[in-house]
């Protein structure tokens, strides 16, 4: 059943909306529902079922449990399970706990529907309803009125590349007359297939916040860690590369489309690399981090080896969601997530120890899941081109400075303080979980592991030569040397380059900056421009138009009524007596027509002066002139 | 059995004027039960509907035989979605409670009276019929606004009225030049026209009819730049009153784009599909960003409308252009009669709550607001449901109709709309900021005697927003009525 792994979720979801005011059922029917979706996409990947949902038109939604989302399907519950329980533990006395476990619960089930989805309509519904999930989420604290900006600064952000996805499915339907993915994969026209593949790298460019939408991750910071934890690993952050990873094949074959998913993730890569290391605050340095790691991800899948960029995602979806969980402790513990103040290493030993394994899964150090699988993105980028696979060592070696900066900075030996409440158990349950996941994926590294990760990724691996991995060994070595010699010398918060250009580069390069004074200060200006114009220009001119028609009336009322005075004195007269019949009435009633609709315009045109005389009678008078002249044209003209 | 619907408000409504002056519940009663009355007969002309080549449960009488003018009314795809939705907001919007200045009588006679104008408008089949009625709609809106409206109503009712009468006007000609050109003998006969296409294709007189009758559309839809009547129409307006005109009165232009340019002059349609297109996505843009800058609520919503109908006329434009693909067009038109109804749900669902707003704070001033979410969950959560699916999130009315129109117009129009698509990134910027700023952050002292909505208000916002979600999530049994005239009209 491939609706179980969505629905279920949803009555989770539902569920806690109607038990809100059973705080302590909360969590667990969250988490039960999840374990439950969990189950079931289990039995799904398998299974491998299809569903259609008439959408009307002879339009269906088609979803299907196939390729890289057998995988997927299973991943985001599974790390949904522990993120969710540790939400539940961690804000068990936060007011609004119903609203954040259903809105995290329901997130999942949305996600899930991405995953599943076989056709470019439903990977849009699923693609948004992610999206405005994750704008209520970062928004949860919504009494603080910064929050509900940053969400909307988010979820507008996002959006911008939602627009890709409606480019992506016109042109799907164009090309293929139908919205379904395996159609247009029969489809042969090269311009609408580049069109789809031009929306689809915009869209997940977006969402996966590669450059340059990088920085609106910075703005989702403002909602509660364990929203963090979900929204960067397994789903809406997610959702990006997981999309090029399904669509690959299809898109590949458009030309420009696996040099610039390259290029954007290899850029992307280093940019954030440099971002994470730069950035003293906890989470944002983990957001820097995130972008850095799907670039790595989109690296692989556009040079074809759509498999190593699976295994990327879910080596990543474990250590990143420990990783901003134990940021969550750092922050609940110490009150802040400047990691100038933290080093929390020595008072939650515990904690410190687990999250080292994240921080060592970041770094790729060997025999960790994470190690694997950025060994076979390596491997992926040397076949791209060598300077693609150099500039890829260099985001590795990147990866491995970040990672242990913020293992010291964050968990490393400092002094011990009193807490005033440890972890909850549920808390470290989750971390241990989390651990546990990227641990046993190290099991990869056995015999077959290279064959299992192309047969469950559904797609390429390139195998890499015992020589990069050499490489990659060393420059993790070289890596946590360096930082190991700024934090004997105290100098790696601020390391070695001016504050000013390190402030620069911690805020994205300046790209907020940047996109402030080049797209949102001119949008505003121009809606602002607008407005006035509206009211001072467009109205004006309907206004001046009414004045000359009135002006124009009263001149034309004169002449006509001159004119139909000295005709009626004509006919009077009898001078016209030889006159035709229907000549009189074409006269007489287009005339008096004419006169009607001169004296009605005229009279709107002092009535609009003094609106506040309003002889409404006038306007029955009015109407009627207007009937009648209907009928006396169509009697004269027949 | 289509005219009972139009004729029993009607008839109602003079008779509510009868009724005795001090029992005001009773006038009420009376005009809640009436507008049950269309609603079942819709639903009854749903349950009859097959969706064949053509229109269906016709009714026929001569009228002015001499001249060509008959009484007829009768269905399509198109109509017959929005004459449901006709019936439906009018119900919605006579329970919606209202401050009826002692005039309840007149009040809900008026609303009666519109209901009966609104349907036969849609159900008519006779140029002459669809005028009239098209006119004496403009006359039962123009005392809603100016008697019982607020602000400077009797200016912005005679703004609306005399805009609208001049775009009448000019539709007026419009329907006579179609008559002098239908062939012989002439007749005012839709079914007629449309079945013998008798206009001529080149030439300047179907250019100059089409002109004239597009411009009073245009007026009545509103597109940019003849849009400027809407806001203070929209902003003096009691809120049930608002809600009509938006959700069914701008739909009597789009849909006459459909019904008279479309399928009467498709010929002619096809030579300004694509300057109608533009038209089309600058009213998309403009609308959106002139509605960001807007700090009083309801201007806000007035020009979102702007936005929504350029999307519908964009779809329109599109499956008038007989070079796209019939799949295409046929989606398009589609999305465009979706989007008619979802926007008619959701935005009169929006005025009714502006309405809400107003009857608390007694003002429309964003910048007075913030944190209402404290006080009131349930106006929170439907303000927010009505501003999601305006700016068309999936699961909602609006995403079904503007994905459609989009899908369709991409094939057809790749640049433009990609252009229009802008417009969904700015409604969700300014419908964020709205929401932000007037339901989020810290509530202001004064506002802490604040009340949720009360019992009549969810009876009428419950019904309306639950069938955003409806056609949100399963659309098939509304857009397959649809698409059976669209696929004819596109000649699919």
């Amino acid at each position: 059943m491939v609706w179980l792994p969505i629905l279920l979720p949803v009555v989770g979801a539902a569920s806690v909306a109607l038990l809100r005011r059973h705080r302590s059922w909360l969590g667990p029917v969250a988490v039960a529902s999840l374990v439950g979706g969990l189950v079931a996409s289990m039995t799904a990947a398998v299974s491998g079922p299809v569903a259609a949902w008439s959408w009307g038109g002879g339009i269906e939604l088609v979803l299907s449990v196939e390729g890289p989302g057998r995988v997927m399907v299973v991943l985001v519950p599974l790390v949904a399970v522990p993120v969710v329980g540790f939400a539940a533990a961690s804000l068990r006395h936060d007011p609004a706990l119903a609203r954040l476990l259903g809105l995290m619960t329901g997130f999942v089930a949305a996600m899930e529907l991405l995953v599943v989805a076989a056709d470019f309509l439903t990977l849009l519904i699923g693609w948004e309803l992610v999206g405005v999930a994750s704008w209520a989420l970062i928004g949860h604290d919504w009494r603080d009125p910064a929050r509900p900006m940053s969400a909307k600064e988010a979820f507008v952000t996002t959006r911008f590349g939602d627009m890709g996805l409606y480019v992506a499915a016109g042109a799907a339907l164009a090309a293929a007359g139908s919205f379904r993915f395996s159609d247009l994969a029969r489809a042969s026209d090269p311009q609408w297939l580049s069109m789809v593949a031009a929306g689809v790298v915009l869209a997940a460019a977006a969402k996966s916040a590669q450059l340059p939408f990088s920085p609106w991750l910075f703005s989702a910071m403002a909602g509660p860690t364990p929203v963090s934890a979900l929204l960067h690993s397994a789903t809406m952050v997610a959702a990006g590369a997981y999309a090029l990873i399904r669509l690959q094949p299809i898109l590949s074959a458009v030309g420009w489309f696996g040099p610039v998913v390259v290029g954007l993730g290899l850029v992307t890569s280093l940019a954030g690399g440099v971002v994470a290391f730069a950035q003293i605050d906890f989470k944002r340095a983990l957001a820097g981090s995130t972008s850095a790691q799907y670039g790595l991800m989109l690296v692989a899948t556009g040079a074809g080896f759509t498999a190593a960029g699976m295994g990327q995602l879910t080596a990543h979806a474990f250590f990143k969601a420990l990783l901003f969980l134990g940021a969550g402790i750092a922050l609940h513990t110490a009150g802040t997530l400047d990691l100038g103040s933290l080093r929390l290493g020595s008072t939650l030993p515990r904690v410190a120890v687990l999250f080292a394994v994240g921080a060592a899964s970041l770094a790729a150090v060997p025999p960790l899941g994470g190690a694997f699988t950025k060994e076979t993105v390596l491997a992926a980028a040397f076949e791209a081109g060598t300077w693609v696979g150099a500039g890829t060592a260099v985001a590795g070696l990147l990866s491995a400075l970040y990672a242990s900066r913020l293992q010291l900075l964050g968990y490393g030996r400092g002094p011990v303080i009193t807490v005033a409440t440890p972890p909850h158990r549920v808390e470290m349950g989750a971390l241990g979980l989390l651990a546990g996941l990227g641990i046993a994926l190290g099991a990869l590294w056995l015999p077959g592991g290279e064959e299992f990760v192309a047969e469950v990724g559904a797609g390429a691996l390139a195998v890499g030569e015992p020589w990069e991995l050499g490489v990659s060994v060393a420059s993790i070595a070289v890596a946590f040397g360096v930082v190991w010699l700024l934090w004997r010398r105290d100098r790696l918060v601020g390391w070695a380059v001016p504050e000013a250009v390190r402030l620069v580069l911690a805020d994205w390069w300046g790209i907020p900056t940047v996109a402030r004074a080049l797209v949102v200060d001119p949008a505003l200006r121009l809606s602002s421009g607008l407005a006035r114009g509206d009211r001072s220009v467009i109205d004006a001119v309907v206004g001046g138009v009414a004045v000359g028609a009135d002006r124009f009336s009263h001149r034309l009322r004169r002449t006509v009524e001159s004119a139909v005075d000295r005709l009626v004195h004509l006919i009077g007269g009898g001078t016209l007596r030889t006159a035709d019949l229907s000549g009189r009435v074409d006269d007489g009633g287009v005339d008096g027509a004419v006169e009607g609709i001169a004296g009605g315009i005229g009279f709107a045109g002092e009535q609009s002066r003094r609106p506040q005389t309003g002889m409404t009678h006038h306007y029955y008078a009015l109407l009627t002139v207007g009937a009648v002249f209907a009928v006396i044209v169509a009697a004269v003209w027949r | 059995m289509l005219s009972i619907a139009v004729f029993v408000p009607l008839a109602a409504a003079a008779a509510l004027l009868a009724f005795p002056r001090d029992r005001p519940r009773l006038v009420r009663w009376t005009a809640v039960g009436v507008s049950f009355v269309p609603l079942a007969i819709v639903a009854a002309a749903w349950a009859r509907f097959e969706g064949g080549n053509g229109f269906e449960l016709v009714e026929s009488l001569p009228w002015i035989p001499s001249i060509g003018v008959t009484y007829q009314v009768g269905l399509d795809g198109v109509s017959l979605p929005l004459v449901g939705l006709t019936a439906f907001l009018f119900t919605v919007s006579v329970v919606f409670p209202a401050d009826l200045r002692d005039r309840a009588r007149q009040y809900y006679a008026a609303f009666l009276f519109l209901e009966g104008v609104s349907l036969g408008l849609f159900l008519a089949l006779d140029l002459i019929l669809f005028f009239v009625f098209f006119d004496l709609s403009l006359v039962g809106m123009y005392f809603l606004i100016a008697i019982w409206g607020h602000g400077d109503a009797h200016r912005s009712a005679l703004k609306f009225f005399l805009y609208t009468l001049v775009g009448s006007l000019a539709l007026l000609l419009g329907i006579l030049g179609i008559y002098l050109n239908s062939g012989e003998p002439r007749t005012f006969d839709m079914i007629e026209i449309i079945r013998t296409q008798p206009l001529p294709v080149s030439g300047i007189v179907p250019a100059l009819i089409f002109g004239a009758i597009a411009f009073g559309f245009a007026v009545k839809t509103p597109l940019v730049p003849f849009h400027t009547w809407l806001p203070p129409a929209h902003v003096d307006a009691p809120a049930p009153a608002s809600a009509i005109l938006a959700g069914v009165l701008l739909k009597m232009g789009t849909y006459g784009f459909v019904r008279i340019l479309l399928q009467m002059m498709p010929a002619t349609f096809d030579r300004f599909a694509f300057p109608i297109g533009v038209i089309a996505v600058v009213s998309i843009i403009y609308g959106a960003l002139v509605a960001m800058a807007q700090t009083n609520l309801k201007r806000l919503v007035a020009y979102t409308s702007v936005n929504h109908m350029g999307y519908v006329i964009l779809g329109v434009a599109v499956a008038a252009t007989v070079d796209g693909t019939a799949a295409a067009r046929s989606i398009a038109l589609t999305g465009a009669t979706v989007e008619m109804v979802a926007h008619g749900l959701i935005t009169g669902a929006l005025f009714l709550l502006t309405g809400s707003v107003l009857a608390r704070g007694q003002t429309y001033d964003i910048d007075q607001y913030g944190g209402l979410a404290a006080r009131a969950p349930a106006l929170t959560g439907a303000t927010m449901l009505a501003a999601f699916a305006s700016l068309g999130l999936p699961g909602l009315a609006g995403f079904v109709a503007e994905f459609q129109i989009f899908a369709g117009a991409l094939g057809v129009y790749p640049w433009l709309a990609a252009t229009g698509l802008l417009g969904l990134v700015i409604t969700a910027a300014l419908f964020l900021r709205m929401l932000q700023r007037v339901f989020l952050g810290p509530l202001p002292e004064k506002w802490d005697g604040w009340t949720d909505l009360g019992r009549w208000e969810l009876a009428a916002l419950v019904p309306a927003l639950a069938m955003v979600v409806i056609i949100g999530v399963a659309p098939a049994w509304l857009v397959n009525v649809i698409e059976s005239a669209s696929r004819v009209m596109t000649g699919g």
